[in-house]
């Protein structure tokens, strides 16, 4: 366990009962952090480093808030007690608006169910930034769906962001999605309730957590688990971004006995970190920051043997926005090494800045190993990006994970 | 002459606002769904919509391949209905009969729960039914009855309790309101005509009853299929004997002659609204099956939001929506020709 490991988990109040209390929880960080807006946050980190400055000053006059940002929950770094965002806070003192951050995507398939019959109608979506998964980004900006991030509000962003997230074939030239943070899929799972430690995702089927496994509700995540296990096994040929649909049905029919005999409770989004909380859930497909971030003591996450699942969660900037410039500025602040090293600090999640990693160094050289932040080599080898999929198989696909959820 | 005409336009004048309001806000977007549920496509891939399509596979295809979701809707609802009547009856009578002066208090404290949010009230059930809650901290770590890893969120039971918490209200409300309308004085000329304990019969209909409701339960919620055996026939056989003992001494000895022949009769109105009011909205309930229940547990209502809001594939929600509709007005209709449609409107009360 590292130092910061430790050091949160001093924390009077964590994330994790602050959660499970009810859902009422966002929103009462939410207040807490309107009311917080105007006095900078108390950490000690509200330093402004001078790129922001030259950033924020050409750009300043067309600034215009309140900026509403719908993000994932434990995805916004927290203060000591829990009732603000320093991040947030640090954005609204430099630039003078209002942030309506809300927790709001527990699923991207719920929330663009919840966006498309606005951004289909042409209508603006209330969002001014919203933060999607690769797949469904992707399936947002062919659709012509978001607005043109202007590279003159966005220097900062340009600069840093990671090579390797550069030139993806739906938006080669950063121009409508810059990254949020990169993590991956695997098995979580409370090792007091388990007992042993867990090593792969086959572990998720053992009869002694009967009732107390959940996966992951929609087939990215899932099936690309279960298809990296079955291939280990050598039931499949594929791994997940070339898995054909015959072999989603191999997957499918492998899931099936365990949904029907109650082996798997439910299929969830980001709300395993309340089942987790009660000791509902004992094993669950999980996101690889959340559970040190948000979890309890005994809330461990694993890389299976089998493999993991990489993905990059991506900000957009949604057409027809009403605060697009703040929306830029917001893109440009997260991508100051500063700002980024903290919230990767706290949410435990790979960042997509250059230079976050000596940043990090700087401050706590032992966490220059956490391989949630900076994946080892064997694990990295392992990592598969999720399916890729045509509108038509998308469709094909969802069938067999909603035959599998039941509804 | 003029004075008579506008005197009979007020009628029409007063029902204006409601019908404007049924036309833009109930017929026009149904018109719209029906539509839809003919229609091919999802709103990715775009759809085509009548004249050009006429899909009525969305119908027929719709109605086997989520039957097991459609009989759990059923199921549930209709068990979640007997629950509320079997607590919301004896409730209404005695806030009705017994209240006295603390009634308006009784009927507020019924209502109470509605002033917090829906949700919260299902969340509530889950922290209470969970595996840190109070139930649980009795069943399992006190009693040692279950073993560790035994959970009540994602069974049937959660989901039907959760059901009956939510719509206990709209049970009892129309039941008091019926129940009190009763007029004493036909209860006291029972009284004087002989009418007693109901002894005997009570005994054997309490009986009959209480043993049919707990098979109903036991066999409708596959009790015990969650932790790995299915319903036993020594299980059902259990659950009649107890039901049958249970309601017949309730029968037995709570029950007057005056009220089976008098009081019951004449709130039969009220029993019919309250379970019409209460199996409405529990048939089409998915919030309680998503938080409460598992997979397996899922009723129609998690079907349409499914299709809707996560597949964006309206046909088959849209279908989906007409035929739980259809249901719901063909059990209305078959339950209105059981208890006579006098009754219902209050024609003899």
């Amino acid at each position: 366990m590292t130092d910061l490991d430790q050091r949160l988990r001093a924390l009077p109040l964590t994330r994790r009962v602050f959660l499970q209390g009810s859902s009422m929880a966002g929103v009462a960080a939410f207040l807490a952090a309107c009311g917080g807006g105007s006095t900078p946050s108390p950490t000690g980190q509200a330093s402004v480093t001078p790129s922001e400055g030259a950033t924020a000053e050409p750009t300043e006059a067309v600034i215009e808030g309140p900026l509403n940002f719908a993000n994932w929950p434990a995805y916004m770094d927290l203060n000591a007690d829990e009732t603000a965002w320093p991040t947030i806070d640090d954005f609204e003192a430099t630039h003078g608006i209002e942030v309506n951050y809300v927790e709001e995507i527990e699923a991207n398939e719920d929330f663009y169910a919840t966006i498309a019959p606005q951004l289909g109608a042409g209508l603006d979506s209330g969002w001014d930034l919203i933060v999607l998964t690769d797949y469904m980004a992707a399936r947002v900006v062919r659709a012509g769906w978001t607005e043109e991030i202007s590279a003159e509000g966005t220097p900062t962003a340009h600069a840093n962001v990671r090579d390797e997230l550069r030139g993806l074939d739906w938006d080669p030239d950063m121009k409508f999605h810059f990254p949020w943070q990169s993590g991956a899929t695997g098995v979580g799972y409370n090792v007091v309730s388990t007992g042993r430690d867990l090593t792969k995702v086959e572990d998720l089927f053992d009869p002694a957590f009967k009732g107390k496994a959940t996966m992951l509700s929609g087939y990215s995540d899932t099936f690309s688990l279960v298809g990296l296990m079955l291939k280990a096994k050598g039931e499949i040929e594929h791994v997940p971004a070339e898995m054909t649909f015959e072999e989603a049905q191999v997957v499918h029919d492998y899931i099936k006995p365990y949904v029907d005999d109650g082996h798997i409770r439910a299929f969830t989004g980001n709300e395993y970190l309340q089942d987790f909380g009660s000791g509902d859930t004992w094993v669950a497909f999980v996101w690889s920051g959340d559970l040190a971030s948000s979890g309890g003591p005994d809330d461990r996450f694993v890389f299976p043997e089998e493999g993991s699942i990489i993905w990059t969660d991506n900000m957009l900037i949604p057409k027809g926005a009403q605060h697009k410039a703040a929306a830029e500025a917001m893109i440009d602040f997260v991508y100051d090494v500063e700002n980024a090293a903290r919230l990767a600090l706290y949410i435990y999640y790979i960042s997509p800045v250059k230079g976050v990693g000596d940043e990090i160094a700087k401050t706590d050289p032992e966490l220059g190993d956490n391989p949630l932040l900076f994946p080892p080599a064997e694990i990295a080898a392992k990592m598969y990006p999720q399916p890729a999929l045509s509108d038509e198989e998308d469709v094909k696909w969802a069938d067999l994970s909603a035959d599998l959820e039941g509804a | 002459m003029r004075l008579f005409r506008s005197r009979a336009a007020i009628p029409y004048l007063l029902m204006a606002p409601g019908l404007l309001w049924l036309l833009l806000f109930f017929i026009v977007p149904n018109v719209q769904m029906l539509v839809f549920s003919l229609s091919e496509g999802t709103l990715r891939t775009g759809f085509t919509t009548p004249p050009d399509v006429w899909d009525v596979e969305n119908y027929t295809g719709s109605i086997s391949k989520f039957s097991g979701n459609f009989s759990n809707s059923i199921v549930y609802g209709g068990l979640a209905t007997i629950l509320c009547f079997l607590i919301g009856y004896p409730l209404a009578y005695a806030i009705a009969f017994k209240g006295g002066r603390w009634k308006n208090l009784l009927l507020f404290m019924v209502i109470a729960p509605f002033f917090t949010s829906f949700l919260i009230r299902t969340i509530s059930w889950k922290i209470i039914l969970g595996n840190d809650g109070p139930v649980l901290a009795v069943v399992r770590d006190f009693l040692h009855l279950v073993p560790a890893n035994f959970s009540i969120i994602g069974s049937p039971l959660a989901v039907v309790g959760g059901l009956t918490y939510q719509f206990l209200p709209f049970m009892v409300l129309p039941l008091y309101v019926s129940i009190e309308k009763v007029d004493r004085r036909l209860i006291e000329a029972a009284q004087d005509l002989y009418a007693g304990p109901w002894r005997r019969g009570g005994m054997i209909a309490g009986a009959i009853f209480g043993a049919f409701a707990l098979v109903a339960l036991q066999v409708g919620l596959g009790y015990g299929a969650f932790i790995g055996e299915d319903a036993a026939p020594a299980a059902v056989a259990a659950a009649a004997l107890v039901g049958a003992i249970g309601g017949g001494l309730v029968g037995a000895f709570l029950i007057s002659q005056s009220f089976i022949r008098v009081t019951f009769p004449l709130s039969l109105p009220g029993v019919f609204a309250a379970s019409i009011l209460t199996f409405i909205p529990a048939i089409g309930d998915y919030v309680n099956p998503q938080l409460l229940g598992s997979p397996k547990t899922q009723m129609v209502g998690n079907v349409i939001q499914g299709r809707f809001l996560d597949q964006n594939d309206y046909p088959i929600a849209a279908a989906l929506a007409f035929l739980l509709m259809a249901g719901i007005l063909l059990a209305i209709f078959l339950y209105a020709k059981l208890l006579g449609t006098e009754e219902l409107t209050g024609g003899t009360a």
